[in-house]
């Protein structure tokens, strides 16, 4: 913050020592008619400065040599172009400041409204496997920005569209993170039964060869479904061959390196809107000078 | 031939889960649903669930592909899902109309927006 304020308040003071310049000249002439000829504004404003100089800079005149140039100086007063123009420029400089300002904050109260005590919590601890089998836990997401994803490989229509949305995602966050490998998208299926691990690589390999597959017991899959608030209704118990769909809840969850939730991508983001949200705040945590896990 | 008979072997993943449509059938689903929705506008019909025997009559050929392409949980869902989605739009539609209508009627009483 203060270094954008420094040069804007340089750039202040320039502007009002050049708009004090001709009220200076006029001084030595006749002060009090100078000094009724400005602009009550202005005067109202420098009020201190006036008083005090116009009768003790009368040096400065002489850089007015002729009368012409005088009375031209007088006509204008102290708004010359020049100061209109910084004027606007200042102000127009100000209100994008502090616009941008305003919407970095916002973003840091959206995404440190799940930190700390008493806030609704979504995400935390689980334990699931990865299409390796391996164990993959929620401290696996951490240093990273996590794209978490819910749902199932039979699914009819949304989710694939979802996924092919968050296909370009991938790519365009990656693309602005100039391949620095801090996106972990992630799809954990509600459907443990059907979507083993070879069927959900698959599943995957269709839409994007970075996303990370996770799936688990029923239990454990419930247990995280709960965790991220992700309601589904995939039921316990299905005979072999048993035909069904799961509903369950859309969106994707964006985590901090932390593992804090930050915010939800819904049905309604477009790739450019997920991606740009995605980017702020990567940029603010980078801007922050929080931890990265690169690898 | 299709994905959706589970018994044959070619559906089952060699870990034993049931593979999933893939891209292109996940297409050739859509196909035959949009062709028998479709029919079903040109015949007046909404509900193929409710009104399933004339459906059958009246697009037999249309709902035999979409059956054959998509499976049984599928079709029941874009079935539902094309009702739902009428009744949404009619829904949708009436809320305007009735705006309009009040927006008139408050206008009519000297009521300003701004």
């Amino acid at each position: 913050m203060a270094s954008t304020m420094r040069p804007m308040s340089r750039l202040l003071t320039r502007a009002s020592r050049s708009a004090l310049f001709p009220i200076e000249c006029t001084a030595p002439r006749t002060a009090l008619s100078s000094i009724s000829n400005t602009s009550s504004a202005l005067r109202a404003a420098n009020n201190g400065i006036l008083a005090s100089r116009s009768f003790s800079t009368s040096p400065l005149c002489l850089r007015a040599r002729t009368m012409g140039q005088m009375k031209a100086r007088h006509s204008t007063g102290p708004f010359s172009w020049k100061a209109a123009l910084l004027f606007v420029l200042t102000g127009g400089g100000m209100i994008i400041y502090f616009r941008v300002e305003k919407e970095r904050l916002e973003r840091k109260r959206v995404a440190e409204m799940s930190k700390g005590v008493g806030k609704p919590k979504v995400g935390g601890p689980f334990v699931l496997k990865d299409l390796d089998g391996k164990e993959f836990t929620a401290e696996d997401l951490k240093g990273k920005y996590a794209f978490v994803y819910f749902g199932f490989t039979h699914c009819p229509d949304i989710c694939p569209d979802e996924l092919d949305k968050m296909a370009e995602i991938i790519d365009k966050v990656n693309e602005a993170t100039k391949g620095e490998n801090i996106f972990l998208p992630v799809f954990i299926t509600c459907d443990p039964v059907r979507d083993t691990p070879e069927v959900l690589r698959e599943y995957l390999k269709e839409f994007h060869p970075g996303i990370i597959g996770l799936t688990g017991t029923y239990d454990e899959v419930k247990h995280v479904c709960k965790q991220y608030r992700v309601y589904f209704s995939t039921p316990r118990d299905i005979k072999p061959g048993e035909d069904y769909l799961v509903d369950h809840s859309i969106y994707f969850y964006l985590m901090d390196p932390d593992n804090d939730f930050v915010e939800c991508i819904g049905r309604q983001d477009t790739p450019e809107t997920a991606t740009r949200t995605i980017m702020e705040h990567i940029n603010d945590w980078k801007r922050e000078g929080k931890p990265l896990r690169k690898d | 031939m299709g994905w959706f008979s589970w018994s044959s072997n070619a559906n089952t993943a060699s870990d034993g889960g049931r593979i999933a449509p893939d891209r292109s059938s996940r297409e050739q689903c859509y196909q035959g649903r949009d062709m028998f929705f479709s029919c079903l506008d040109r015949n007046d019909i909404l509900d193929a669930i409710k009104d399933d025997k004339e459906a059958r009559r009246k697009c037999g050929k249309e709902i035999a592909e979409f059956e054959t392409a998509c499976s049984r949980a599928w079709v029941k869902y874009f079935k539902e899902k094309r009702v739902m989605e009428y009744n949404r739009d009619k829904t949708i539609e009436r809320i305007k109309k009735e705006d309009a209508a009040q927006v008139q009627d408050l206008k009519a009483q000297g009521w300003n927006s701004r």
